[in-house]
């Protein structure tokens, strides 16, 4: 037990300490004879609390940088070091165990599975985790109650809206109660209106201490994050979302 | 896991359903055929069995395909030579008899005899032929001519008496796997190529299927229906010491050159032959039915991982391990091999019994049908581990690349 000054300083230091962060993180793709710069070496703190935006067109490399943060691909060179540990060099199952404790995943095209209820849907990462039964359909119960869903647990993806899918989506990302939510795109496959309301869940959710790191084409929405990252050709760049020029 | 695996099962309902069927079939088949080689090798057996210690004396000639034909109903041997073999000082004329088949219907299955055959045998000699089987009705001995009786007298096994029903003046019902059966009755008369026999006694069933099929009747009368009044089929000897066997047979073989003599061992030997041959066919269509179980599922298992690569791609990225994945295939696998097996094995009751009907009493064998289930299980879960395989192996990118 360490004296009650110690413990606090361990508290801040925790608190320092980005939840991941990206160094010199480079990515190429070799393709048909032709080698291609997928991601230029950069460098990413992401700290706890932290809403990212990260925008850029279509072959920039943003969904490239969130498959790397995510653990799903491996750099070229640099590494992910997830709470400073780093995943460089873990094998496939270490990687997978890392995703499943630490990482929540949004999708664009919501990826649920069609023949499961959304409670089922939001279970699954439960169980994976290893939750017993009678406690994560409480807790697949109590996460689509909190987005909204408490109407809609019995009910397939197919009888669901494209909203109501991603705040299921949204709901098995928060399952095992994730150090950051991974969002790839999650308003690419919805009307605005519908978007507008996503992104509000996200924010609701960040002010509720979840970090968020989101990769969007749309500006309008990546300007609502606190953190703004913009990329193109690979290169990344911060900027002050408030600032209006900042995105010309 | 498993929630997700029976989901699956029920989403693809038509494709689960025929793929369970196809399953059912192969253990079906599995057991079906398991069981009548089962009965055919138990029955030669027990045929064997009771003529332990007799030798078989047919003609040499038309010989059937594995060189001893079983029973020698196309054997013809003359009376004169017939008194001659039975004169010899070693013969035990009390135990030994001349014999007539013929066979009045077709076999019901291959190595099995005639549906109903025709066996004319001495009187007072029925127990040589059968060797200790006992009446289920009536007597299994001919009652002594008193020149009252009307006709000669049948003792009939039970497929002979169910043959016979039709035509007997009078029937009775028993109770069989098959639901009640009629049999020719005990008292009626029935006719065998247009000679009237009364029936004096029915042989008990738990015996073989050589005395289910038999309509023992005196010599001379089978003698009269098949018009040979002057030659029988073949002769069963009883040597008066088990040790004159051998001798025995020898001295006949020198002595009637036309003549076969065959023992127990070798009447054993040709059946061991007979049905090693049976089997390997029967190994075949049992291996077959196997290979297409274990092949259904592998390929059923396959298309379903090709199908699902983004939903098993989307497990990976949210962090399901490989043996989870694994688990997945295996589990609807095995779902497919467990309620195809409870499909496969009721089916296989229904038709054993209606193919052997009153034989297949006793057939059912919970060792066969839990055998089957396993083994048919067991080979295609060894082929799901592709599938399987093939599933966790599935990228995770997969999740984010379709988008």
């Amino acid at each position: 037990m360490g004296s009650e000054p110690q413990v606090v300083e361990e508290a801040r230091e925790s608190q320092r300490t980005p939840l991941l962060s990206a160094r010199n993180l480079a990515r190429i793709f070799h393709l048909g004879g032709q080698t291609i710069h997928a991601l230029e070496p950069l460098n990413l703190d992401i700290q706890r609390g932290d809403f990212i935006a990260i925008a850029g067109p279509s072959g920039s490399g943003k969904s490239t940088l969130l498959q790397l943060l995510g653990l799903i691909d491996s750099p070229t060179s640099g590494e992910v070091r997830v709470q400073n540990r780093a995943a460089h060099g873990l094998g496939g199952e270490q990687r997978a165990a890392l995703r499943l404790k630490t990482l929540g995943f949004v999708f664009q095209a919501f990826n649920l599975l069609q023949m499961l209820t959304a409670r089922q849907n939001v279970e699954i990462a439960l169980a994976l985790a290893g939750w017993p039964r009678r406690k994560r359909r409480a807790r697949a119960k109590e996460l689509l109650e909190s987005v909204g869903l408490g109407e809609r647990l019995e009910h397939r993806p197919l009888q669901l809206s494209g909203g109501e899918r991603q705040r299921v989506a949204i709901a098995r990302a928060m399952a095992n109660d994730p150090d950051v939510i991974l969002a790839d795109e999650p308003t690419g496959n919805l009307d605005s209106q519908t978007g507008r309301e996503i992104v509000q869940l996200l924010e609701d959710l960040n002010r509720a201490g979840q970090t968020i790191v989101m990769v969007t084409h749309n500006l309008e929405i990546a300007r609502r994050a606190g953190r703004l990252f913009l990329m193109r050709d690979g290169r990344m760049r911060e900027v002050d979302p408030s600032d209006p020029r900042a995105l010309d | 896991m498993l929630t997700l695996a029976i989901q699956q099962l029920l989403t693809k309902k038509l494709r689960s359903a025929l793929t369970v069927l196809g399953f059912g079939v192969c253990v079906n088949l599995y057991i079906v055929v398991t069981t009548v080689m089962r009965f055919i090798t138990d029955d030669l057996d027990l045929q064997i069995q009771r003529f332990t210690g007799v030798l078989f004396v047919q003609s040499r000639g038309l010989a059937g395909m594995s060189g001893i034909e079983w029973p020698p109903i196309s054997s013809t041997i003359s009376n004169a030579e017939a008194r001659a073999v039975l004169s010899q000082p070693a013969v035990d004329p009390e135990r030994s008899t001349k014999v007539t088949f013929a066979s009045l219907a077709p076999p019901p299955y291959p190595t099995a005899p005639p549906e109903a055959l025709l066996v004319g045998i001495e009187l007072g000699k029925e127990d040589v032929f059968l060797g200790g089987a006992e009446a289920a009705a009536g007597r299994v001995d001919f009652p002594q001519p008193n020149g009252t009786n009307v006709a000669p007298p049948a003792i009939l096994g039970v497929l002979a008496a169910r043959h016979f029903a039709s035509a007997a003046t009078a029937t009775t019902e028993v109770p069989s796997p098959v639901g009640p059966i009629a049999l020719a009755a005990l008292g009626s008369t029935i006719s065998v190529r247009g000679h009237e026999f009364e029936v004096q006694g029915i042989i008990d069933p738990e015996t073989n299927q050589l005395l289910r099929s038999a309509v023992l009747v005196p010599l001379e009368s089978a003698q009269t229906v098949l018009q040979t009044p002057d030659a029988v089929s073949a002769m069963l000897l009883s040597p008066k010491r088990a040790s004159d066997i051998e001798p025995l047979q020898s001295l006949i073989e020198s002595d009637h050159a036309e003549l076969m003599v065959i023992s127990d061992k070798q009447l054993a030997e040709n059946a061991r032959k007979l049905l090693d041959r049976v089997n390997q066919l029967f190994n075949v269509v049992r291996w077959t039915s196997v290979s297409v179980a274990a092949l259904l599922i592998a390929i059923v298992m396959f298309v379903s991982v090709l199908e699902r690569t983004r939903e098993l791609g989307t497990l990976r990225a949210i962090g399901a391990p490989r043996r989870a994945l694994l688990s997945l295939i295996l589990s609807e696998s095995a779902g497919f091999a467990l309620v195809g097996s409870m499909v496969g094995v009721p089916m296989s009751r229904v038709v054993i019994r209606q193919a052997l009907g009153p034989d297949a009493a006793g057939l059912r064998s919970k060792q066969i049908e839990y055998g089957a289930a396993g083994i048919l299980s067991l080979c295609s879960m060894l082929a799901a581990v592709m599938p399987a395989w093939r599933a966790v192996q599935v990228d995770p990118i997969i999740a984010l690349r379709y988008e």
